[in-house]
């Protein structure tokens, strides 16, 4: 029977090697993303939520190592690969990036090889993947770029990323990822380097890939418009862990960690009321290597006990709501 | 793209005019006298040596002479040496193939083991691989040429008796061959650190880069993501510095040639600005200007081709 989750992730932890020893920047993440439905990823800058999928895809620089946990890709046949496993660099591994899953990053400017032609970086991904001839390879590449909305495209795949603006850059990157036709696209901040008209643009194409094609999507971003917008299920990250994850009626109406609760109110809301100052968290995150077993939102959370200091289980709040809190989600209006 | 380097190739001309004066002008303003030099002043007269300038036509004032100069250089006469009393292009063709047999065997040994190294010490970072890459990088950058060149015919000639001290043997190939070894090794030792170095930061730099992620994402073999993406992209700075040694093969290596007694330019240029032979000289410095233009224009057209970022603009 196929497993309705595509991708899971449980106790992954990921570090960094800084000299002699590994600085752990992820402490364990656990999330699931199902199929046919898009997972949000959010957090602060800095909290994992980039090195979380690159873990996962083992597109880490070379002082970055999965140190633990598991990660299990499921493919539409329903079979279950265990990604954390294979060889970096290796067949399987490269097997399934790019074919089984494809990945747009943050910047479009730099993400593009500035010597090659637009057409041939599309293909490229089609000769390592399928058994095709240029000709046609070409042929799909033309076919994808028109897909995507770039005007003229038969004209367009033989110029240089140079000659493109930024959201049409992101736009080849996303045919990049997606010519291949992988059964999961992840997005890692796919808008954050754009202006805002061309991020509307890219994340109604991306809603139209979803709902046309069924593709199953996992999106990083720190913008919680965008989750609201865009996302089903959200998985709420903080200092190298998934604090809480529901799907996003849960996590907006019923925000059950503090910290979430926190970032929901330091974002800005149409209709708010006019002068009313945004809450913002107070303190600062502490660095990845100064953290101990407890919960690490501890030291800036209002609902801070005792209890904090040791380490916090996940536990549900209602049905398919999880949250890393010693409260439960039943804190104090 | 053809218009442009029209106009890049035309504008060498000018350049090159201005050089030769410069040249010139800096000459005459050097205090050397060629006829003091040419015949000792407690032997002849003063009344004899200026009618040496006369004949010599070296009173005549500065311009006339510089365009009487520039127009023999034009109709392809470069004159004759004043100490050798032999025309400059006899004895350019007579030292011109030494420089050039051994610049380039240098250039081409040095430029592949760099890039090889180079590039193995970028792919392979902090293995020990790299480590000992960057080791011998740093001493052949430090040693100086004319010691390391001292230190091998201590080692190879002198102590072991395995290959002659100096000169150039042309009789036999392996005669020919026997004499190379030993400045071709010292030259290769210290082009090749330099450019080893200097690819292996430029591969890294690269290897930095987004779109190396990007390429890794397509599931391309890693042999593809070096050769294809990392190391296309970091041939420009590599070029640029390769054509910049394209007037060693001209010039040659004054050091060398004079450390090893190999015939050639270098050599030749030593022995001109000791005896003051000033036409020697300025034919020898204007062709290894020249040359270095050339290289320059090299560069741009190589840039051009390999980033079409430059091709546009």
């Amino acid at each position: 029977m196929q497993n309705d989750n595509i991708l899971q992730v449980k106790g992954l932890r990921t570090g960094f090697q800084m000299g002699k020893r590994h600085v752990e920047v992820l402490r364990g993440v656990d999330f699931c993303a199902r199929r046919q439905r898009t997972l949000a990823i959010v957090g602060e800058s800095g909290c994992g939520k980039s090195v979380t999928v690159h873990s996962v895809l083992q597109l880490l620089p070379l002082h970055g190592h999965i140190l633990g946990g598991e990660v299990y890709y499921n493919t539409p046949d329903g079979n279950s690969v265990r990604l954390d496993q294979l060889e970096r660099y290796g067949k399987e591994m490269r097997a399934i990036r790019g074919k089984e899953i494809g990945i747009i990053f943050q910047d479009p400017m730099a993400s593009l090889n500035p010597v090659y032609t637009i057409g041939a970086q599309i293909m490229e991904n089609l000769l390592q993947h399928e058994q095709i001839t240029k000709k046609e390879a070409r042929e799909r590449a033309i076919e994808m770029l028109a897909h995507l909305g770039i005007p003229d495209a038969a004209a367009r795949v033989n110029d240089y990323p140079h000659q493109f603006s930024g959201g049409m850059k992101q736009r080849v990157m996303i045919a990049i990822a997606m010519v291949c036709n992988p059964a999961l696209l992840i997005a890692d901040e796919p808008t954050t380097a754009l202006d805002v008209t061309i991020q509307a643009q890219i994340m109604d194409l991306m809603k139209r890939l979803q709902d046309e094609e069924g593709k199953s999507i996992v999106l990083i971003t720190h913008n919680m418009g965008l989750v609201a917008e865009m996302a089903n299920d959200v998985a709420v990250m903080y200092m190298g862990q998934v604090i809480e994850s529901g799907t996003v009626e849960q996590i907006f109406e019923n925000p059950c960690h503090p910290y979430t609760r926190a970032l929901m109110q330091s974002v800005p809301v149409l209709g708010m009321e006019p002068g009313k100052r945004l809450a913002s968290i107070s303190g600062q995150t502490p660095a990845p290597d100064e953290l101990d077993e407890g919960c690490a939102f501890a030291p800036r959370c209002p609902y801070v006990s005792e209890q904090c200091r040791k380490p916090v289980e996940d536990c549900e709040a209602e049905a398919g709501h999880t949250v890393k809190c010693v409260l439960k989600g039943r804190l104090a209006e | 793209m053809l218009k442009y380097f029209v106009k890049k190739l035309l504008m060498t001309i000018p350049m090159l005019l201005l050089l030769s004066f410069l040249v010139f002008g800096a000459l005459e303003f050097s205090p050397t006298d060629p006829v003091s030099y040419m015949v000792s002043p407690d032997m002849a007269s003063n009344v004899d040596m200026d009618a040496m300038r006369e004949t010599l036509g070296l009173n005549r004032p500065f311009l006339v002479r510089y365009f009487d100069w520039l127009g023999n250089l034009l109709r392809g006469e470069f004159g004759y040496s004043l100490v050798q009393g032999v025309s400059i292009s006899k004895l350019i063709g007579r030292y011109l193939p030494a420089t050039f047999q051994l610049a380039i065997v240098v250039l081409a040994l040095s430029t592949i083991l760099a890039i090889g190294l180079g590039f193995l010490a970028a792919v392979k970072q902090n293995t020990k691989i790299d480590y000992i890459c960057s080791v011998l990088g740093v001493v052949g950058i430090s040693i100086p040429q004319f010691f390391l060149g001292l230190f091998l015919i201590l080692v190879f000639a002198l102590k072991l008796g395995w290959l002659p001290i100096g000169g150039r043997s042309a009789s036999t190939f392996w005669g020919m061959v026997r004499n190379m070894v030993l400045p071709v090794m010292t030259m290769t030792i210290s082009m090749t650190a330099a450019l080893m170095r200097y690819t292996r930061n430029s591969m890294l730099d690269v290897l930095n880069k987004d779109y190396i992620k990007t390429a890794r994402s397509k599931g391309i073999p890693e042999w593809k993501v070096y050769i294809k993406h990392a190391f296309r992209n970091s041939l420009t700075p590599i070029l640029t510095l390769l054509c910049f040694r394209l007037p060693m093969l001209i010039g040659g290596s004054v050091v060398i040639e004079s450390l090893f007694g190999w015939p050639g330019i270098g050599n030749l240029i030593v022995t001109a600005v000791s005896s003051s032979d000033y036409p020697l000289i300025l034919i020898t410095t204007l062709m290894t200007a020249a040359v270095t233009m050339f290289a320059s224009l090299l560069v741009d057209l190589l840039t051009a081709i390999l980033d079409p970022r430059v091709r546009l603009s």
